[in-house]
């Protein structure tokens, strides 16, 4: 573990120091700050839109939060790759699994940062329906579950792709496809194979239970079955990824050497 | 001459029709626990409802509504926002038997509004829907959101940030000056 720890080390030096996840975080911040002005100058919004307001602003957040940590995790290897970086990186004395490790947790830094730029808002917008602590929890749990989750999924991309260009151009098919359920319109989720699709896919469950909780005000623990396919998701991601990318980290993308 | 007969006799049997209708319809009325409800914006109450059965017969395939209004032409009220659940299909009242219904209903705009509880026929009859008393109900405006506040910090994160960035892009680039004027130092 000490290993996991060197290599995270770094790699918050490379993300955090360099300047592109603080680049990424002020552009996260900008978009945030523009719904929130909206919102708030907006005197025709009623209670119940209020609350509506901060489960957009969460949701937003928890996506895109998400997303920077699966921009990042699918460029932790095939970057290095395609940088010419990766059989210096491979010499030093880590195990491969600490390396996979340390990648992961650097990637998930970029949620972390991305959900503390968000309590300002969420409180500020909350706050005055009531909702602040409950839209925040909701969030923080919903969030890293779905971080972990497409982190994971980002890094084994990023093992088996030959280039940057494919490991990135698959994160962002693959978070557009799990999206795209979120803007049917109701009447086409309200039958059972909607209904499953919907408690399936890790995004649209846990943007779902956000919503219960935020808008509906539903307690935490009356909705805790739309929880069971983001943190399944999570749990067998991560497993996949620790375990694969303790074996499969090689010079060539594809697991070739 | 012939025509106006023929035209009175058809009002005559429509109007008999109708009121044959209205006597069919088992005799209902709607009362509510109180007429006059007074909360602050965002509190949710509760207005219990009693439909009565007043005829010898069972009442059977009623559906009782719920609708909020505004009282004032200012304030725009959209009833779902109010209550999710305002049409319930019922079960069948007992001849001189009563149902009891509680709503309930979360306060979402400020002012005053009215709400009233009605009862129809599912069958789609024209009959004229028993209706409940008006329940006035009062809405104390309290802030919710700080609209004046949200400059400084729409502002204020974005530029916390961006002054971060600059500080460590300037920080970086003089450690890496400094190291390439050392490195030529000691080069010559």
């Amino acid at each position: 573990m000490r290993g996991a720890g060197i290599v995270l080390t770094q790699e918050l030096r490379d993300l955090w120091l360099d300047g592109r996840a603080l680049a990424l975080s002020l552009a996260f911040s900008l978009l945030l700050s523009v719904i929130a002005y909206l919102v708030a100058s907006n005197r025709a919004l009623n209670f119940l839109e209020q609350r509506e307001t901060v489960n957009l602003t969460l949701q937003v957040a928890v996506a895109i939060g998400a997303l920077l940590a699966l921009l990042t995790a699918a460029d932790a290897v095939s970057g290095e790759r395609e940088r010419r970086t990766l059989e210096s990186l491979l010499l030093t004395p880590v195990s491969r699994l600490a390396l996979v490790t340390g990648k992961l947790l650097g990637a998930l830094s970029l949620w972390l940062a991305a959900f503390a730029i968000t309590v300002a808002y969420v409180w500020f917008l909350g706050r005055g329906v009531g909702i602040a602590g409950d839209a925040l929890a909701s969030g923080i749990v919903v969030g890293t579950l779905l971080a972990v989750f497409l982190t994971s999924f980002g890094i084994l991309l990023s093992i088996f792709s030959p280039s940057n260009r494919v490991s990135l151009s698959l994160s962002l098919f693959l978070l557009l496809a799990l999206f795209a359920p979120t803007q049917l319109p109701s009447g086409a989720t309200s039958g059972w194979a909607g209904d499953l699709l919907l408690r399936v896919n890790p995004l649209t469950a846990g943007e779902h239970y956000i919503g219960r909780i935020v808008v509906n005000g539903r307690a935490w623990n009356e909705d805790l079955v739309w929880l069971a396919s983001p943190a399944a998701a999570a749990a067998v991601f991560a497993a996949l990824a620790l375990a694969i990318g303790a074996h499969y980290v090689r010079l060539g993308g594809g697991g070739s050497e | 001459m012939t025509r106006a007969a023929a035209l009175l006799l058809a009002a005559a049997l429509a109007g008999h029709a109708a009121s044959a209708a209205q006597a069919a319809a088992p005799r209902m009325t709607v009362s509510v626990d109180r007429t006059a409800v007074a909360t602050k914006l965002g509190h949710t109450f509760v207005i219990r409802s009693t439909l009565t059965n007043h005829s010898a017969t069972p009442a059977a395939g009623l559906i009782a509504h719920l609708n909020v209004l505004s009282l004032e032409p200012s304030l725009y009220v959209d009833p779902e926002d109010w209550s999710s659940h305002r049409t319930r299909y019922l079960t069948p009242i007992p001849a001189h038997g009563s149902i009891t219904l509680s709503w309930k209903l979360a306060a979402v705009n400020a002012g005053d509004l009215g709400v009233y509880i009605a009862a129809l026929p599912r069958s789609g009859r024209a009959v004229d829907p028993t209706t409940g008393p008006l329940v006035h109900v009062t809405i104390a405006d309290r802030r919710t959101l700080d609209a004046g506040g949200i400059l400084p910090l729409a502002l204020g994160i974005p530029a916390l940030l961006a002054l971060t960035t600059a500080l460590l892009k300037t920080f970086r680039l003089r450690a890496s000056r400094a190291g390439s004027s050392s490195g030529r130092a000691l080069r010559t």
